[in-house]
């Protein structure tokens, strides 16, 4: 696959490579946090500097000199492949006739800028969540189609990173169509498939030199030493369902407010409920015809509705929800996907309005008892 | 293959009256091309929607060889009570079939004791109609215990006269009417299994009801020698999309729409006993 540089004034030619083809979903400052949204070349918050610890996320005065210098916020991929609110189908009804239709498609295919490898390995999740399954979501598939990931080495972590312990991270592991690093003068571009080929092509960059790589490389270790929080996965999932009545589920539940923050940040938890919503036209005229549309929002695990069924609810106390949100990352997610539901982004932590720590309330359950 | 994803009109042939709160529709589907693609195994589920209401999950009560699609539905829910609205020639929105259905395979050459709880008959009348039609059943060796909470909240209970020719039948109440004479048994079903002779080496159980209910024969089953892997169950959760992509059906692990609804109990046993799971 083709390597080659491309110095660090020239980023933008990307943005102009892929201008009338693409929208770019890429990383923009919104107040004082750095989210995800259709962006240009001048959104990039290059040079933003951000604090990340339990309950905390600050974007700080100082400002650096490289571009990728902030971490990720809370927006992921999900926001665009499996958005927050999506329409479904459209349908028209009278008691006597029912026609639901499915959607037309996107128009023009999504490309990712500055993606990082934590995000990456949950793309690959949700692709099995969405895609594997005997049902592939149509509207997840339709906005996946033919989008580009320009993804990019993550050399710095901040407080509650512990990708390098769940396998998904700090450097690019694949799943890419470009993995750019950050070096001192300029971008070390790495094709990951033909449409990453055609794209650097198209940028006509130098090739790459062997101390490019090598400058990556000890970067990439760099940025592993830094990374201080982990989480061990060595006895997952037996360690939870060893654990289903331990006494620390309660002890968690006392902190948890049940926001559902967590599961709105995390890249990986996908629940959704549907819902319809009625034309307002449909309902002004023949009581008897309706018309409407399909939607599905996200849900989260940690509502007091999610496992209610006529009569009554499966999941009634907090204790129970935030054991099933933590035992389906950590344990289910093995049975049903083969692999953890965790890819150890940490923003389930940062997000937590009372600092709820994942990895430390593994912890526990391990040594309490 | 039509989408799955997307529900097709069917409209209602007749409606039957069950119970005070049960009836069973039968459902014509529309497109013909759907129509003829459309099968489903017993004990199977469709979701069913009256579009602005929502969408909700329902067993097929009738037998894959029969001549009509038959849904039992309790009122309980929005949706169930919009359908309990509508009339014969109403149409409503159909999606599936969803779930695995009974693995009959496994009652092949062997006895099937059929444990049922409240409306839980609905998935497996298709069983219960699937033994009666394979005449060379020997009549009595196939057991039903169906259990309500009143004798007017027995759902198919016209039907259980003619079962009887084909299988013994028990049926218990929680409670007996006072204004009505009830021969039946009255009291939980795991009480009744002393009255018949059971054969745990060589019966595959069938049972679908309460949580509660399914956990306490099973138990009781599995106390007198029936092997846990020839118990069969079919799970309750929330169904939101049939298909295993919107998390709400999680039973530990499972996805009941999609892994279930028919569970073999030693699958399930360890997160039957964990409370809220």
């Amino acid at each position: 696959m083709r390597r080659c540089r491309l110095r660090k004034e020239e980023l933008k030619a990307i943005f102009t490579a892929l201008e009338g083809t693409h929208r770019v979903i890429g990383p923009k400052l919104e107040g004082k946090t750095v989210v995800l949204s259709e962006i240009t070349f001048d959104d990039l918050p290059a040079g933003a500097t951000d604090e990340q610890g339990p309950g905390k996320y600050r974007l700080k005065d100082e400002r650096s000199d490289s571009v990728f210098s902030f971490s990720p916020g809370p927006d992921s991929f999900k926001k665009f492949l499996h958005p927050p609110v999506q329409e479904v189908w459209k349908f028209k009804y009278s008691p006597k006739e029912f026609i639901a239709e499915n959607l037309p498609g996107e128009e023009r295919p999504l490309a990712f800028f500055g993606v990082r490898a934590c995000d990456l390995a949950a793309l690959g999740l949700l692709n099995k969540v969405f895609l594997d399954g005997p049902g592939p979501d149509t509207g997840f598939s339709r906005r996946r189609r033919d989008m580009l990931v320009i993804a990019v080495h993550c050399l710095s972590p901040h407080g509650n990173c512990f990708c390098e312990s769940m396998g998904t991270g700090p450097e690019l592991r694949g799943g890419f169509d470009i993995a750019m690093t950050e070096l001192e003068y300029n971008f070390l571009l790495e094709a990951g498939s033909p449409s990453g080929e055609r794209m650097l092509e198209l940028l006509h960059c130098e090739d790459a030199q062997e101390k490019d790589l090598r400058d990556r490389d000890a970067l990439i270790l760099s940025c592993k030493k830094m990374m201080t929080k982990t989480m061990n996965t060595g006895d997952l999932p037996d360690l939870i369902y060893r654990n289903m009545e331990h006494p620390h589920w309660a002890e968690i539940a006392r902190k948890d407010l049940e926001c559902g923050n967590c599961t709105m940040v995390c890249p990986t938890c996908f629940c959704n409920s549907a819902f319809d919503r009625l034309s307002f036209s449909s309902l002004s005229k023949n009581r008897e015809e309706r018309s409407g549309d399909r939607k599905k929002t996200w849900d989260s695990c940690f509502s007091k509705n999610f496992a209610r069924v006529h009569g009554g609810n499966f999941r009634h106390s907090r204790k129970a929800r935030y054991r099933h949100w933590m035992s389906h990352k950590l344990a289910y997610w093995f049975d049903q996907f083969g692999t953890s539901g965790c890819v150890g982004c940490g923003r389930c932590i940062t997000w937590c309005p009372v600092g709820i720590d994942i990895t430390q309330e593994l912890e526990a359950l391990r040594s309490v008892r | 293959m039509y989408d799955k994803t997307l529900p097709f009109g069917a409209s209602i042939k007749w409606i039957k009256k069950e119970t005070r709160d049960t009836a069973t529709y039968a459902l014509r589907i529309l497109d013909r091309e759907i129509g003829k693609e459309y099968c489903f195994k017993p004990g199977q589920f469709n979701m069913l929607s009256i579009p602005g209401i929502g969408e909700a999950a329902v067993s097929i009560s009738s037998s894959p060889a029969d001549h009509d699609l038959l849904h039992t539905v309790r009122v309980a829910g929005d949706v169930t009570t919009a359908l309990a609205n509508l009339s014969a020639g109403d149409v409503v929105g159909l999606r599936g079939p969803f779930g695995n259905g009974w693995p009959l395979e496994e009652a092949e050459d062997r006895d099937v004791m059929i444990i049922a709880g409240g409306v839980g008959i609905a998935p497996l009348r298709s069983v219960i109609r699937h033994i009666v039609a394979a005449k060379k059943r020997c009549p009595g060796r196939d057991i039903v215990f169906y259990g309500a909470k009143s004798p007017k909240d027995i759902v198919f209970r016209d039907e259980f006269p003619r079962y009887r020719d084909s299988l013994q039948v028990f049926l218990t109440v929680d409670k007996a009417d006072p204004e009505e004479y009830w021969k039946g048994e009255v009291g939980l079903i795991p009480r009744l299994f002393d009255k018949v002779s059971l054969k745990p080496l060589s019966t595959t159980v069938f049972m679908c009801g309460p949580e509660i209910m399914m956990k306490t024969s099973a138990r009781e089953l599995i106390m007198r020698g029936f092997p846990g892997e020839k118990i069969f169950l079919s799970m309750e959760r929330s169904m939101n999309c049939g298909m295993g992509i919107c998390g709400h059906c999680l039973f530990g692990p499972k996805f009941v729409c999609r892994d279930g609804a028919v569970f073999r109990y030693t699958d399930v046993a360890e997160f039957l006993e964990v409370p809220e799971i």
